[in-house]
């Protein structure tokens, strides 16, 4: 009975399996190193490819900056709203892209809060400005979350007796909370960066050029065509495995 | 002059409420907080360590630190789970208050640390492989080398294993007394508080309920909730040892002696009928009914060698005045 059981579930999830990794794997193999060398060799290619892990990076660090204080408030205190505060860091995951694309131009691209930013110097419509925020939109939620469970993990006792060892709260929260919870941030944060990679309907609502790895894709695919677009669909999904690969394997061997 | 003093405290965490916690622990003294789960034990200690907001006053050496942050009020914790830090190793765990703060002699308070603790073999080791007992001294050593003034202990005996629990009372005492502090204890279990108190606080319900010597408290409850709290049994009206005064009293029920015959010269002696008798181990446990009162006997078995008469017959107890603890 358990035998049967176990083999239905297996082959159930066997077909899952394929199916989240066919088209990858058709990815890698239909393209063949030289040619994949060479794409990565055109400098639009090369340029979007940089850009598009540059901007992805700096809208996580920024995440990182301002969503670990929020997921520690969370995670650590009960307060007047706290849930309706998740379910509002929730939601952007739970809109189209493109939708999420004309929000954000509504409230950045003009009115009061344009005007703002513009005033000190910062655009975004057609800027890598744009681009983070578009990203960082639409991927900060995995770093919360992330964030938000690892530090629900930190037995509070850790933080109460670091205090009476003489570390101010700052201290505490540098020296106990975020090492404890380092495990779930660093995943967060390679989910966020990776989500943030692949973002596409919100960043060409804002940002055309310069072009993101997703939106050269889409640009070579409608222009060109298939066998244009392949290449560099599949360079970017093999140095986005690479870095999410050899982080996570750095991640499993912090203690 | 009190060491520590807790005056009216009160503190209140989602649904329980500290009311009214007032006691002084004197310099050098081995205090211990007796209580069942859920008392609010914990939560006294915590607010003694500057853990949660409270009301009322808490002074330490006549100087108000109702306000003072936990870091500087230089106690140790320890949890009754340690609460090592997993991402530090052991040594880094006992030295982590001398990043924030100066410790004298630091280097010889280690290796006196380390030595007397018997952490040698265990010190560059991570905690999470240690065993219960070892993550205790660990958590000691770590309180110990802030250079606290008051150690505060949370169910210190209640995650070791009970066959190592007279040598960790014992050692308990030995720490308490070479590194010169003002111990806190807190614990469910009379036996601990009986071996290791000076004096004792007994915390029910969010209050405390009695505070004084070890004896004292122990064989003096002071009210009806603190004696059936303590295990008292046999707690009957004074109106049956012929007074006046509507109170009550207790008998342990090792001090009661029973007989066939009415040939007991005791102060207080009565007729009753017994209702039910089971050997134990080495004693009969007794029930006997006098009048609508029940009394509870043990006898113990090298003294009779059975149930002394059958199950609903005659039977005689008596006790003496001085055995017998008023509430």
């Amino acid at each position: 009975m358990r035998n049967w059981f176990t083999a239905l579930l297996g082959l159930l999830g066997l077909v899952m399996l394929l199916f989240l990794t066919m088209p990858l794997f058709k990815m890698l193999v239909g393209n063949d190193v030289a040619t994949l060398v060479q794409t990565l060799g055109e400098a639009d290619v090369s340029a979007s490819v940089i850009l598009t892990m540059k901007v992805s990076l700096f809208s996580t660090l920024f995440a990182l900056a301002t969503g670990l204080p929020l997921a520690y408030l969370i995670a650590r205190h009960e307060f007047f709203g706290r849930s309706f505060v998740e379910t509002l860091i929730d939601i952007p995951i739970m809109i189209p892209h493109t939708a999420a694309g004309i929000a954000l131009l509504v409230a950045f691209g003009h009115g009061s809060l344009g005007g703002f930013f513009d005033a000190l110097g910062i655009k975004f419509i057609g800027t890598e400005a744009g681009i983070m925020i578009a990203m960082m939109f639409l991927s900060a939620t995995f770093l919360i979350n992330g964030a938000k469970e690892g530090f629900k993990k930190v037995d509070i006792k850790l933080e109460k007796v670091a205090r009476t060892l003489g570390a101010s709260p700052l201290k505490v929260f540098f020296a106990i909370s975020i090492p404890n919870a380092k495990k779930e941030i660093v995943n967060g944060c390679l989910m966020m960066w990776g989500r943030g990679l692949g973002e596409f309907g919100a960043v060409i609502i804002l940002v055309y050029h310069p072009m993101t790895a997703p939106v050269l894709i889409y640009d070579r695919f409608t222009s060109f065509g298939l066998s244009y677009s392949a290449p560099v669909a599949a360079v970017m999904i093999i140095l986005s495995i690479m870095v999410f690969l050899s982080v996570r394997f750095v991640n499993n061997r912090l203690r | 002059m009190s060491f520590l003093s807790l005056q009216a405290l009160t503190c209140n965490v989602g649904a329980f409420h500290l009311q009214d916690i007032s006691f002084d622990v004197g310099e050098g003294e081995y205090f211990v907080i007796l209580g069942h789960s859920g008392a609010g034990k914990t939560l006294i200690l915590e607010s003694i360590a500057g853990l949660h907001k409270v009301g009322g006053k808490l002074s330490f050496n006549d100087e108000d630190i109702t306000k003072k942050p936990p870091e500087h009020r230089e106690v140790g914790f320890v949890y009754q789970d340690f609460a090592l830090f997993p991402n530090l190793s052991v040594k880094e765990n006992i030295l982590f208050a001398g990043r924030y703060k100066m410790i004298d002699d630091a280097k010889a308070l280690l290796e006196d640390l380390v030595q007397f603790l018997g952490l040698e073999k265990i010190i560059d080791r991570r905690v999470e492989n240690l065993s219960g007992g070892e993550k205790q001294r660990v958590a000691i050593a770590r309180a110990i080398y802030a250079r606290p003034k008051i150690l505060l202990l949370d169910e210190p005996l209640s995650a070791i294993d009970p066959t190592f629990r007279n040598a960790i009372m014992k050692f308990l005492k030995d720490i308490h007394r070479r590194y010169s502090l003002t111990t806190l204890h807190v614990t469910h279990n009379f036996r601990e508080a009986s071996y290791l108190a000076d004096r004792i606080a007994i915390v029910m319900d969010g209050r405390v309920q009695q505070v004084g010597r070890t004896n004292e408290v122990l064989s003096h409850p002071a009210s009806l909730k603190v004696a059936e709290f303590l295990g008292f049994k046999n707690i009957l009206p004074t109106s049956l040892l012929g007074s006046d005064e509507t109170k009550l009293f207790s008998i342990d029920p090792n001090d009661i002696l029973v007989s066939k015959e009415n040939n007991l010269a005791c102060d207080f002696v009565y007729e009753g009928k017994l209702e039910e008798c089971m050997g134990i181990v080495d004693h009969f446990k007794l029930f006997i009914s006098v009048g609508e009162h029940q009394f509870f006997v043990k006898s113990l078995k090298r003294e009779h060698e059975s149930c002394v008469i059958d199950r609903g017959e005659k039977i005689v107890i008596g006790f003496w005045k001085k055995d017998v603890c008023f509430l």
